[in-house]
């Protein structure tokens, strides 16, 4: 079956969510939106579209005992415990430290995706300054590698592994600023290498951002234009 | 029916605290989000599975998931109650569609007519009073009745095509276009609104 086609995606996404599929049926498309972003996407307006409807139904009381069997599958009681608020202020600090060792750990592993070295910086022995950014999926794993020489406006992309992209759409990456609408910088392949010309130097663009992102779209992103949702998210760290 | 409304589609932006907090690990949050969602959340799963134990099971299990998945939740992306919704209903069907389920009988008898009150409306009944609670009555009504029966006892009480053909007496051939068809209407009714 071919599942880049959006008008299939669509039928299949409808009936998972309204119900009508069977268990086997149900499986096998929950497996292929795992791998497929765009089932997920398909699968997501559908629930945007027809979860108004169940608010009608009347409201029941669950049993004390659901909510004592919650807290057990989740560990502990629900009672804030000092360790648990130390916990809660130290992961995200966490989060962004390994994303920085993991961007670092990959700049490493990947060296040329990064920048184009030329003879000089390889006689010096380290990489130019540098913004970059590593974007992986909602499984943790590595898919987009950007990189962009700090007063540069070439970003360079390296897909770490193939995208799925249905027919006729795009994958366009974007910058998002912590206190501002995000940006579109530029459109990167479903897979292999590219550069593309930022509209500024990275300084400019990217020296406030610590995030960036990729969405699926209809065509490239212009300035002051929206994303639709994210299927890839990273940090944006300065290599310097 | 419009408090009801009220209680699940207005207070987003406390949800939204509450999920923010939950991805955070802050499990007072977490209860306190039980606590404004599980009854709606509940009634949804019991329609769906008919069996308060068996609701009871999907409840937790979703409720179990959010937690784990609380720090992908996009506020941008869809309302508190659309998401915890979604994923109450998947388990629910998932369930239901399991094989564990006994007989679409269940809904007439036994522990099945016990878990829902004969005073609450039928699915039927439930799809009128959300497309009201929506404004979309009137692309509802335009909907031919048989294929608005199907949809509505395929969304609101999970049944295949196969019970929903015993149910109302008609061929499963029949059965399986006008849901089809119901959908494509439904899809425009739904979007009408944005």
């Amino acid at each position: 079956m071919n599942y880049d086609r959006p008008e299939l995606l669509d039928r299949l996404a409808a009936e998972y969510v309204f119900g009508t599929m069977s268990a086997r049926v149900r499986s096998r498309f929950q497996a292929i939106q795992r791998v497929l972003p765009a089932a997920r996407r398909a699968v997501e307006d559908w629930e945007q579209r027809l979860t108004p409807l169940a608010h009608s139904v009347p409201p029941e009381e669950p049993s004390a005992a659901t909510w004592k069997a919650i807290e057990r599958k989740i560990g502990g009681s629900a009672s804030p415990s000092s360790a648990s608020t130390w916990l809660a202020w130290l992961k995200p600090v966490l989060g962004v430290a390994f994303g920085v060792v993991a961007t670092l750990g990959l700049v490493r592993l990947y060296p040329t995706a990064i920048v184009p070295l030329d003879d000089i910086v390889q006689e010096r022995g380290t990489l130019p300054a540098s913004y970059v950014g590593l974007l992986t999926d909602e499984a943790n794993k590595p898919v987009v590698l950007a990189s962009s020489t700090r007063h540069g406006r070439i970003m360079s992309i390296k897909m770490l592994r193939k995208v799925d992209v249905p027919m006729g759409k795009v994958l366009q990456l974007w910058a998002l600023p912590p206190d501002g609408d995000p940006f579109p910088l530029g459109v990167v392949p479903a897979e292999g290498k590219s550069t593309f010309r930022m509209a500024d130097t990275s300084e400019k663009l990217l020296s406030k951002v610590s995030r960036l992102a990729v969405s699926i779209e209809d065509a490239p992103a212009g300035a002051g234009a929206r994303p639709a949702a994210y299927v890839l998210t990273g940090n944006c760290v300065k290599l310097w | 029916m419009p408090e009801q409304m009220a209680a699940t589609t207005n207070p987003s932006t406390d949800l939204q605290q509450l999920l923010a907090r939950v991805a955070l690990g802050d499990r007072t949050a977490f209860r306190r989000l039980y606590d404004a969602t599980a009854p709606s959340l509940f009634g949804v799963a019991l329609r769906i599975v008919r069996q308060r134990d068996r609701a009871e099971e999907v409840l937790q299990d979703a409720f179990v998931n959010a937690w784990n998945r609380a720090a992908g939740y996009q506020a941008a992306l869809s309302q508190p109650m659309t998401w915890l919704t979604a994923i109450v209903r998947n388990r629910a069907l998932d369930e239901l569609r399991s094989g564990a389920r006994h007989s679409a009988q269940s809904l007439d008898e036994g522990e099945g007519a016990a878990a829902i009150e004969d005073t609450q409306p039928g699915p039927l009944g439930l799809l009128e009073q959300a497309a009201d609670a929506l404004a979309i009555r009137d692309c509802l009504d335009s909907i031919d009745g048989s294929q608005r029966q199907c949809l509505a006892l395929v969304y609101y009480q999970g049944f295949s095509h196969s019970e929903v053909a015993a149910h109302i007496g008609s061929p499963i051939g029949s059965v399986k276009v006008w849901l089809r068809r119901g959908l494509d209407k439904l899809k425009r009714c739904l979007e009408s609104l944005a």
